[in-house]
């Protein structure tokens, strides 16, 4: 009984994940439920295209990085895996991943990705991944709300000031979830990327990477530096000064708090991205309102760097999803068969055109429906003067330490302390070598 | 041996190939537990990580991961959270409400009964997710206590999740798992024989008096027994907590289980994962030996 309970939490997952295997060979595929209107389509076509069937594993979105390295490193994954890019060098580093450089040069529509985007999910010179999507991240706002607290609209933050400001305005007129900037380990990848980093990297000049996590010259990690403690700060007035309730943060799903607050007009700001075109009302584009209604309910401004001399005017980090191969698939031919059927331009180009998703291939990206989109335009502008996560080996753990990072903020912790702990942590995983700290 | 040798037909005392064939599937079923404490103990000493190089070229570290359970922030927070959550979920709560209903039930009728029966059996029923999504609504600011109660008082909604998220957890935990107590306790009174109870109440002894004097002592081994589950189950308990609010907001529900997971699987660190999972190991065990020596009649 003692041991059984223990084990409750890595055996019970572990048995999960291996009974729903398969027994006999056939070709599997695991995916996170939100990706459903690209992913399905592409099944659909490879069981017709070849006689065999799919065994499609949809999983929800909370809590699907851990699954996903889970099972990986369990060696109980599907042959086909979505995971997100920060995941892609890591999996790789560890032998869980099959490459796909000699299988895409078979495939006539692999010319088509962009090679920064492909980097992305490179490691070691070998492609591990295809992207889906690329993305941007910006402040969204609810005009209603804006208005109710005599903000003009368009929103044009030059400062984080202004940012604080405004939420300040917003918490005297009653909006109850005034500023919504990702926070805490249960919102995950979203409170480094969309909050933490975003912040980060305007909060200091660019020269040195001294407004990063990484300096990407020498490959040390930044356990201590102004700007991130900045960053900390910003985060305090957020939650402390300005009393925002950090609930939606951890809630039982995130993401539903968080449009059910939307719909309740209970919203102010949303820290968040470009997908959210599409996500804040349903991620796989059914039932979305049109456009106008949209415009007239919502609004998004780049966001602002600190108004430090030298620091960035506006900011922006750019992520996405991939999908790529099991190293254990039983048939890597078939499995990239699945791959290359879900991205066939058909499907692929219907999805990135239905949901305003950042095209990452040009034959999409260059075709007149895709440019004449007046959002995905205004959206990919700021892409322009976009930087990539660190997608290095050691991410996925530096990730978790910044998340920690915000959950110790939101305890009320002080920020000395919690920027020391956080270059222990780095000291724990990487070695003194592989850690500095700027001034 | 000996002891089940006296005991045993003789006729499968002496095919011991017989025996030890029937004993075969419990002697893997222990083995597969121990092999899997084993690994977690193993692992313990080692830099594994879920990802990454050190999944595959990990090395052996000595004693620094549990060096680290003290000098870093998390664990002891952590089981400091959990205590709480122990005591006033289970030990308070499960035990003294269940032992209060089996009790107050005793003997009356079986309508009133039934109708209580069922309805604590219905939190212990539920799925631990759907419990979670159920207690989330029902305390949210728009959800039922809110509605309700606070606010035809007269008080604006409260953000239970977000003020008073420790309190929330340990309440949803003791409406799911009431009933267990409950079942227990009930059998246990049932074997409490009338006629002391009777001769009890010949003598004077109010109804406190009689619980508290004659049944308690009588039901004693029944309620060490249930302790030492409840405890166990308590101090190791991941879905609800981890369904409802992932261990905040911040880090005020992070119980062991909690961290043991953000640790083990968001940080990748499987092996201060292992580390937190032998700790755990060696304060549950020692709570056990606690309640194993309440089960003995005291001399």
């Amino acid at each position: 009984m003692l041991r059984k309970n223990l084990l409750t939490t890595v055996a019970a997952m572990a048995l999960a994940a291996t009974s729903a295997m398969p027994a006999h060979a056939e070709v599997t595929i695991m995916y996170a439920e939100w990706l459903s209107s690209l992913v399905e389509p592409g099944i659909k076509n490879f069981e017709e295209a070849t006689g065999e069937t799919v065994n499609a594993i949809k999983l929800p979105g909370q809590g699907y990085d851990q699954r996903i390295a889970l099972d990986l490193s369990a060696g109980t994954a599907a042959d086909v895996i979505q995971m997100d890019s920060f995941m892609v060098s890591e999996l790789a580093s560890a032998g869980y991943l099959h490459p796909l450089n000699e299988q895409g040069a078979g495939w006539d529509q692999f010319q088509y990705y962009q090679p920064g985007l492909l980097e992305v999910a490179s490691y070691d010179g070998q492609v591990y991944g295809l992207p889906t999507d690329t993305d941007v991240r910006m402040l969204w706002y609810d005009k209603s709300n804006f208005e109710k607290a005599g903000i003009a609209v368009p929103w044009e933050p030059k400062s984080w000031a202004d940012v604080l400001d405004a939420a300040q305005k917003l918490k005297d007129a009653g909006v109850q979830y005034f500023f919504q900037l990702p926070a805490g380990t249960k919102q995950a990848e979203a409170a480094t990327m969309q909050g933490f980093y975003m912040l980060l990297l305007g909060a200091d000049v660019p020269e040195g990477d001294r407004n990063r996590l990484l300096n990407r010259e020498t490959g040390q990690w930044i356990g201590d530096s102004p700007a991130i403690r900045r960053t900390l700060e910003f985060y305090k007035k957020v939650y402390g000064e300005l009393g925002m309730p950090a609930d939606l943060n951890y809630a039982a799903d995130p993401g539903v708090a968080v449009r059910e607050a939307l719909a309740n007009d209970q919203l102010g700001i949303h820290a968040s991205g470009s997908w959210e075109d599409a996500c804040l009302w349903d991620c796989n584009g059914v039932n979305l309102p049109t456009r106008e209604e949209r415009d007239a309910m919502v609004g998004w401004t780049p966001w602002p760097g600190s108004g430090e001399p030298g620091a960035k005017a506006t900011t922006n980090i750019s992520g996405g999803w991939t999908i790529g191969v099991n190293a254990k698939a039983a048939n890597p031919d078939l499995a990239f068969q699945l791959v290359t059927t879900i991205f066939d331009v058909e499907n692929f180009k219907a999805w990135t055109l239905a949901n305003h998703r950042m095209a990452v291939r040009t034959d999409i990206s260059e075709s007149p429906e895709y440019m004449e989109d007046a959002y995905l335009a205004k959206a990919t502008a700021l892409a322009a003067d976009t930087t990539g996560r660190d997608t290095v080996p050691g991410y996925q753990t530096v990730s978790a330490l910044v998340q920690q990072m915000t959950a110790q903020i939101l305890d009320g912790a002080e920020v000395e302390d919690v920027v020391q702990e956080y270059h222990d942590a780095l000291v724990d995983e990487f070695g003194e070598d592989k850690v500095i700290t700027y001034e | 041996m000996s002891l089940m040798k006296n005991q045993a037909n003789p006729w499968l005392t002496s095919n011991l190939l017989v025996l030890g064939l029937g004993m075969l599937p419990a002697l893997l079923l222990i083995g597969v537990l121990l092999y899997f404490t084993a690994w977690a103990f193993a692992f313990s000493f080692t830099d594994l990580a879920l990802v990454g190089r050190k999944s595959v070229e990990w090395s052996w570290v000595g004693l620094q991961n549990f060096e680290r359970l003290f000098t870093r922030r998390g664990f002891l927070e952590s089981l400091w959270t959990t205590v709480i959550f122990v005591f006033f979920s289970a030990i308070v709560g499960q035990s003294v409400l269940g032992f209060l209903l089996a009790a107050l039930l005793r003997g009356t009728q079986s309508t009133i009964r039934t109708v209580v029966e069922v309805c604590i059996m219905l939190g212990w029923l539920l799925p631990d997710i759907v419990a979670a999504f159920l207690w989330s609504a029902t305390t949210s600011q728009t959800g039922l206590v809110n509605s309700l109660i606070i606010v035809p008082l007269g008080f604006p909604p409260v953000n239970f999740i977000n003020d008073y998220a420790l309190p929330v957890v340990t309440i949803a935990n003791i409406w799911k798992g009431t009933a267990w107590s409950y079942l227990l306790f009930s059998a246990a009174l049932d074997s409490v024989s009338r006629e002391v109870v009777e001769a009890a109440k010949v003598d004077g002894a109010t109804p406190f008096q009689r619980i508290w004097l004659v049944m308690l002592p009588i039901i004693r081994p029944h309620i060490a027994t249930n302790m030492l589950f409840i405890t166990i189950w308590t101090f190791t308990y991941f879905p609800l907590i981890f369904a409802m609010t992932g261990g905040g907001p911040g880090t005020q529900t992070q119980t062991l289980a909690v961290f043991l997971y953000n640790q083990s699987f968001s940080r990748g660190n499987l092996g201060f994962g292992s580390a937190i999972s032998v700790a755990m190991l060696v304060i549950v065990g020692l709570l056990s030996l606690v309640y194993l020596r309440m089960l003995r009649e005291p001399k």
